[in-house]
């Protein structure tokens, strides 16, 4: 879940967003393409078309379950929407280093995935 | 072999209703806390479907004055019985 | 539909508590969603007043609370696909499975000790 708590703000052309620690958008209003843009830049990463076309499927996921997705149902998501050669985790693990559902959430505007760890 | 633990008195709660329906032939039922109510000679008789595996647990009874007051059929345990039991048992299951 | 006889399931969640009146439904979602998310395999059981979690047409309540039919929704995301109910709760409530929001066997008295019996881990909510 997103926290409440502002630990930072993200400057990006004369505005600023506010960030909980873990670098999660805190209102989700706040997500626009550039946004998701800056925070990928933060994580080193350069938002390619293969990229967007996850995070569109986390926040169609995200519209109609009102959560973000673990790691599974992200893959299972993603294999619906973009085919199974999409949906594998090092398809996912290539994109978004680390910890795909959480880094995709994060940069997707979403809350932090309910259910990992 | 399961066994059930109910903690509510079939007095004012049909949790009895929903464990005596989830259990199998040679599931057993241990009453605790408020549930050990149900182990009175006015009330045994919702567990009548399940008599000679129904259980009740002394200390709960003792401390509500009810020891004594238990139907026949009921066979008290103490905490040692109620682990034997669940050692005994495949698994849990509560219903509170 | 009779995953339930397999004696290798994880986890079977027993869901006995309607949407917006407590937290437990909800609760017990979670406990299945987690379990899914970490690769067990995980049947529900909706029993009792929780059986209503399935009416169709559900929405947030008055003060904008989220409710729990988007979670329900997502549970074949998770691949939790094995959804029981009590017929016998079914009847009572004078609702059939089929006006149910989601694809959900029903399930005789007899037949829910060995749904229990199945599952090597049961969690009441």
């Amino acid at each position: 879940m997103a926290s409440t708590e502002i630990y930072r703000y993200l400057f990006l052309n004369d505005n600023q967003y506010a960030l909980d620690p873990e670098s999660y958008l805190i209102d989700m209003t706040d997500w626009s393409p550039e946004v998701a843009d800056a925070l990928a830049r933060e994580e080193g990463i350069e938002l390619t078309e293969e990229h967007w076309e996850v995070l569109n499927v986390l926040r169609d996921f995200y519209a109609r379950y009102e959560m973000a997705p673990a790691m599974r149902p992200l893959v299972k998501a993603v294999g619906k929407a973009l085919g199974p050669e999409k949906g594998r985790s090092i398809h996912l693990m290539r994109l978004f280093p680390g910890s795909p559902a959480k880094v995709a959430a994060r940069l997707a505007g979403l809350p932090k995935p309910t259910h990992c760890l | 072999m399961l066994l059930h633990v109910v903690n509510r008195s079939p007095a004012n709660s049909r949790v009895y209703e929903q464990a005596l329906s989830a259990m199998g032939p040679d599931d057993v039922l241990l009453l605790i806390e408020d549930g050990v109510q149900g182990a009175l000679p006015q009330l045994v008789r919702y567990y009548a479907k399940i008599e000679g595996r129904l259980f009740a647990l002394r200390e709960d009874l003792e401390a509500r004055g009810l020891l004594g007051r238990c139907a026949e059929s009921v066979q008290v345990v103490d905490v040692d019985g109620f682990v034997t039991l669940t050692e005994e048992a495949e698994r849990t299951v509560s219903w509170y | 539909m009779h995953e339930h006889d397999d004696p290798h399931r994880d986890l079977l969640v027993i869901l006995r508590h309607a949407p917006h009146g407590s937290s437990w439904l909800k609760e017990g979602l979670d406990a299945a969603l987690v379990a899914a998310a970490f690769g067990q395999s995980v049947s529900l059981l909706f029993m009792g007043e929780g059986v209503t979690a399935l009416m169709p047409g559900q929405g947030p309540g008055p003060l904008e609370q989220k409710g729990t039919a988007a979670t329900l929704a997502m549970l074949e995301m998770y691949d939790i696909e094995t959804l029981l109910v009590d017929a016998e709760t079914l009847s009572a409530l004078g609702l059939s499975a089929d006006e149910l929001m989601l694809d959900v066997t029903p399930v005789p008295a007899a037949a829910i000790s060995e749904a229990l019996s199945a599952h090597r881990l049961v969690l009441t909510f």
